[in-house]
């Protein structure tokens, strides 16, 4: 298992590196540069020029991209061109408020999620498999921004229970603000992929409960709780555990709609920012970041499967 | 006679789920005595399954039952669901079909056999994973202690069987209804459990419902047999009655379409038509459209028959002719008797062989780790030679993972030969550019298992058949629509069906379909891959003639790919045996059911179930020990040493080469190949 572990983050590094390569490539692609943004509208040729060589952008693409990647190998991402920080360092600021919000979203999700998904696939088309089925429709259209400006009016503007813009505080300082801060995009994030997670464990559930093994359980005489609960649920986690996986990785990537509706400083806000100033080493540095998370959560999630299934197993 | 152990009483099921009531089981009593076994005989969708489920409570929502089921003096048909849940694993103990699929893959299989008892308060979860242990030795499992704790993937099929059964008496069940509990499994593993099951049922002195489609095995197996039909018992009385004199029309014909591997050489006599749908069930006796002695006498289509007492005691028939029945030239739809044997028998001996298979290898790389670095081979097919000549059928038998499949695809280029040669009709046709195997594919075609799977559902039956000509861009040069029109009549259906598509066809007919097809180009040999494995008894006759008339008609060369040895004996002039990748024995047909040498045959053999109850305590059987290894590591020398009966040291040594015997047309591969003599029976036999 840790030799497969080590063969997997292995693999890794062709990926960051086509991956890097890629994101160079596109940003170029697209017209428009740091430099206008930096000096203004107002600027001299003069003063474009020195920017321009300041920044080391009169150099060709491929020495610019050259010259990130040996400093990259050596764990240093640059600088960002605005901030004039370590991008590494931008990036960090923002990582744990990023963690804690994904996690606390995904957890939102699953708990809102299980427990719809096994009632209504235990009783298949019954009242309650088509309320919630309704419930889990609802949670996957409504737009976040629209959910969140309603959390807003109803437990900032009305209740005032919860302040209207979310700071990052950690739960290991202050559980309590923390809780206060982070609630609101938690539950507008969590509401929208409970109803993903609803349908895709509802759906996993059914066709397990259709396997020959359900009717082995319930030849030997086992109550239903235990059919469902020893025999079915543990093989219909297995397809749900890729995709909650891959939620929670997307919501550590970022959630930029939520992040701007709550003015959460997750990273999507700062990848925003960074599209939106040409910042080059920092748009590179969030997207290998992403990526990272990507392919670690997808490590996890194979991991798991493994614990999950014993049929599966890595060298 | 004590009193009965299950008692059911005018059971009716009926399924509402469609909006309409769609019957499945209609009236039918029987009872079963403890230290009996009763056999369930009837094709798909003749209600046995669905008995089985209604006896133990577990049919779905949308089933409707009535009548009664009294199991141990209390009644099924309106207990309540935790009465029925507590006696569901301590009086009633279950036996389904698919291993691989009952058992749940991600439990150990200790936990599994023993939960049952767990959850009916009858052990303490301190004490069951010894009793699971106990069980699993009882089952004969190897090694139970370090089994229990492993997961199914890591049995084989007739292990993972075995653990049901341990599954299915832990609670000591005064009834077990064991649901085609052998139909997954390949013929000796077959055996071994059906002798576990026999031996564990006389310990106990359960009943049994044994519910099967194999005449085979009930006539191995139970006392008593009853027959399903469209819902119905059409016959019932005891097992050798039933076989030695069956008084209705439908166990008639059921006999009469079973290929035979104990001999019997006459052309098969299918029953006409297709088994009734429950959806659209033919009214009065289910049973006379496709009735022999009926001749559309009014009261048959008119009213339901009841099942009236005939000849031996316990003995009943459900036809309104059942005197008749037993008289009656049943036959009277039989076609012209036809010399059995093809013309083909008597060619010429110089006559050059159309397929010829030379020392044919087949191996797959077995690739691990980053680089995807090869680690081992499976040597699928591994040294195979064959001849095959025009209007000629061998037969390839051999268990599953033996390579036959595998040897077949490699003859028609679908897979790449690792080594040796495939020549037809003299060119060889090894490893072809993929144009030049297009050309020669004209002449040589394949038909697959799986009749549902292998048509292309979105396009008309016609076009299906029409696709290899135009493929070959011979459509209009053949014959066009004519030839279509030509080719369907040829198998037996209607040019009318041109239009319709595979879904509105039923397995036989699909099957008839693909025949066509592969008829289409005028090929000159057929590879028939379990043509008619996944088809009902009376409709495999259907099929099996047909091939045989085909062939006699056109001279076709057949590569009949088989496990079930009572069909190839039936089709086939030749046959070769495989084990592991290699051909073990072959022989002309009776020289080979007859006298086999090689003792893999031999156990082979012995171990297919005789639809013939009288003969069942003379007969002696080898049980072989073990399953068929992995050819990916298989035994060193003779690859079936470790399970045979006759191995000696030097077996596990050299590999036997493949050479004539004695007296015969059989070649065989062993070191001590011969005659099977009673001092060796008494040694294996068990």
């Amino acid at each position: 298992m840790t030799g497969y572990i080590v063969r997997r983050l292995l693999q890794l590094l062709p990926v960051l590196l086509l991956a890097s390569l890629g994101i160079w490539a596109m940003i170029y692609a697209v017209p428009g540069g740091p430099v206008a943004s930096i000096v203004g509208e107002n600027a001299n040729p003069e003063q474009i020029r020195e920017v321009t060589q300041r920044l080391g952008l009169d150099r060709p693409v491929l020495v610019q991209y050259w010259a990130w990647l040996t400093s990259a190998l050596t764990g240093d991402l640059g600088a960002s061109l605005h901030a004039r920080e370590p991008v590494l360092h931008l990036i960090m600021q923002r990582v744990p408020a990023t963690l804690q919000l994904g996690f606390c979203a995904t957890l939102v999700g699953l708990l809102l999620g299980i427990p719809v998904a096994i009632a209504s696939a235990i009783w298949p088309g019954s009242w309650i498999d088509r309320t919630l089925s309704g419930w889990s429709a609802l949670a996957l259209g409504v737009p976040t921004f629209w959910l969140g400006i309603l959390l807003i009016l109803l437990f900032s503007v009305e209740l005032r229970w919860l302040p209207s813009a979310s700071a990052y505080v950690s739960f290991f300082d202050s559980p309590l603000q923390a809780l206060r801060n982070t609630a609101m995009p938690a539950l507008t994030l969590g509401t929208y992929v409970s109803g993903i997670f609803a349908r895709f464990l509802r759906a996993s559930l059914l066709s397990e409960l259709k396997a020959d093994y359900v009717r082995t359980a319930r030849s030997k005489g086992l109550p239903e709780r235990d059919v469902v609960g020893r025999h079915v649920m543990r093989n219909a986690l297995l397809p749900f555990v890729t995709i909650v996986g891959l939620m929670l990785a997307n919501f550590i990537g970022g959630t930029v709609v939520t992040e701007a509706v709550f003015t959460y400083p997750g990273l999507g806000r700062l990848l925003i920012q960074a599209i939106g100033s040409r910042d080059y080493p920092l748009i590179q540095g969030c997207i290998l970041f992403i990526l990272v998370i990507y392919v670690l959560m997808n490590l996890l999630v194979d991991v798991l499967y493994a614990y999950i299934d014993p049929r599966i197993e890595y060298r | 006679m004590a009193e009965p152990i299950l008692s059911v009483r005018g059971l009716d099921v009926a399924f509402t789920g469609s909006g309409r009531s769609v019957p499945a089981v209609r009236g039918i009593d029987f009872d079963v005595h403890a230290n009996e076994v009763l056999g369930i005989v009837g094709e798909s969708g003749s209600g046995k399954s669905v008995t089985s489920l209604a006896i133990t409570g577990l049919l779905p929502a949308t089933a409707r039952v009535s009548g009664s089921i009294r199991l141990g003096g209390v009644e099924i048909t309106t207990a309540d669901r935790e009465t029925l849940r507590r006696m569901r694993g301590n009086d009633v103990g279950m036996i389904f079909q698919d291993p691989t699929t009952t058992l749940n893959p991600v439990l150990p299989i200790g936990r599994q056999v023993i939960e049952g008892q767990v959850a009916h308060g009858r052990i303490g979860s301190a004490a069951a994973a010894g009793r699971a242990i106990d069980l699993l030795r009882e089952v004969e499992i190897p090694d139970p202690a370090a089994r229990a704790g492993q997961f199914p993937h890591q049995f084989s099929g007739g292990m993972r069987q075995r653990a049901v059964i341990a599954m299915a008496m832990s609670g000591q069940p005064r009834l077990i209804i064991a649901d085609e509990p052998t139909t997954a499994l390949d013929v000796t593993v077959q055996a071994q459990v059906l002798s576990v099951l026999a031996r564990r049922q006389a310990e106990s002195g359960a009943a049994v419902i044994l519910i099967t489609h194999d005449l085979g095995v009930i006539a191995e197996v139970a006392h008593r047999v009853a027959v399903m039909y469209g819902g119905r018992i059409v016959e019932t009385g005891r097992v050798e009655e039933i076989f030695a004199r069956p008084r209705h029309p439908y166990t008639i014909g059921l006999l009469r379409s079973l290929p035979r591997i104990d001999g019997a050489e006459e052309r098969l006599v299918p029953i006409s038509g297709q088994p009734p749908a429950p959806a659209r069930m033919p009214s009065g006796c289910a049973f006379h459209p496709r009735c022999p002695i009926g001749r559309d006498r009014p009261i048959c289509a008119a009213e339901a028959p009841a099942l009236v007492a005939v000849g031996a005691e316990g003995h009943a028939s459900a036809c309104h002719f059942a005197a008749e029945a037993e008289t009656a030239d049943t036959s009277a739809r039989r076609p012209e008797p036809r010399p059995l044997t093809p013309e083909g028998a008597a060619k010429p001996a110089a006559e050059p062989p159309l397929l010829r298979v030379d020392d044919l290898r087949v191996h797959f790389p077995i690739r691990a780790g980053l680089l995807r670095r090869q680690v081992g081979t499976v040597r699928a097919v591994d040294g195979v030679s064959l001849d095959l000549r025009a209007g000629e059928t061998l037969g390839l038998v051999g268990e599953s993972g033996c390579g036959k499949t595998t040897t077949a695809r490699a003859i028609m280029g679908l897979l790449r030969a690792t080594g040796g040669s495939v020549a037809f009709d003299g060119q060889d046709i090894t490893n072809l550019p993929r144009a030049d195997m297009r050309r020669v594919r004209r002449n040589m075609q394949y038909i697959f298992q799986d009749p549902y799977a292998s048509l292309n559902p979105v396009r008309t039956v016609g076009d299906i058949v029409a696709e290899p000509l135009h493929i070959h861009g011979l459509f209009d040069q053949m014959g066009g629509e004519k030839r279509i029109a030509e080719l369907f009549e040829l198998v037996g259906l209607s040019r009318t069906m041109l239009d319709r598509f595979p879904s509105e066809f039923s397995g036989g007919q699909r099957q008839r379909i693909g025949i066509a097809r592969a008829l289409a180009l005028q090929p000159r040999l057929l590879i028939l891959d379990e043509p008619v494995a996944a088809l009902d008894v009376s409709i495999q006759a259907q099929v099996i003639n047909l091939l045989q008339d085909l062939q006699r008609e056109l001279r076709l060369a057949y590569l009949f790919v088989a496990h079930d040895l009572s069909v190839v004996r039936h089709i086939s002039d030749r046959v070769a045996v495989m084990y592991l990748g290699r051909i073990v024995e072959e022989s002309a047909k009776t020289d080979l059911y007859e006298r086999p040498t090689h003792p893999y045959t031999q156990s082979l053999l012995s171990a297919v179930p005789v639809p013939d109850p009288a003969s069942r305590s003379r007969r002696k059987r080898i049980v072989l020990q073990g399953d068929i290894p992995s050819p990916a590591r298989p035994p060193s020398g003779c690859a079936f040493h470790p399970r045979c009966f006759r191995a000696t040291e030097i077996c596990a040594r050299e590999r036997p080469a493949f050479v004539a015997q004695p007296g015969g047309t059989t070649r065989s591969a062993c070191h001590h190949a011969g005659p099977l003599d009673a001092s060796i029976l008494a040694g294996a036999a068990r």
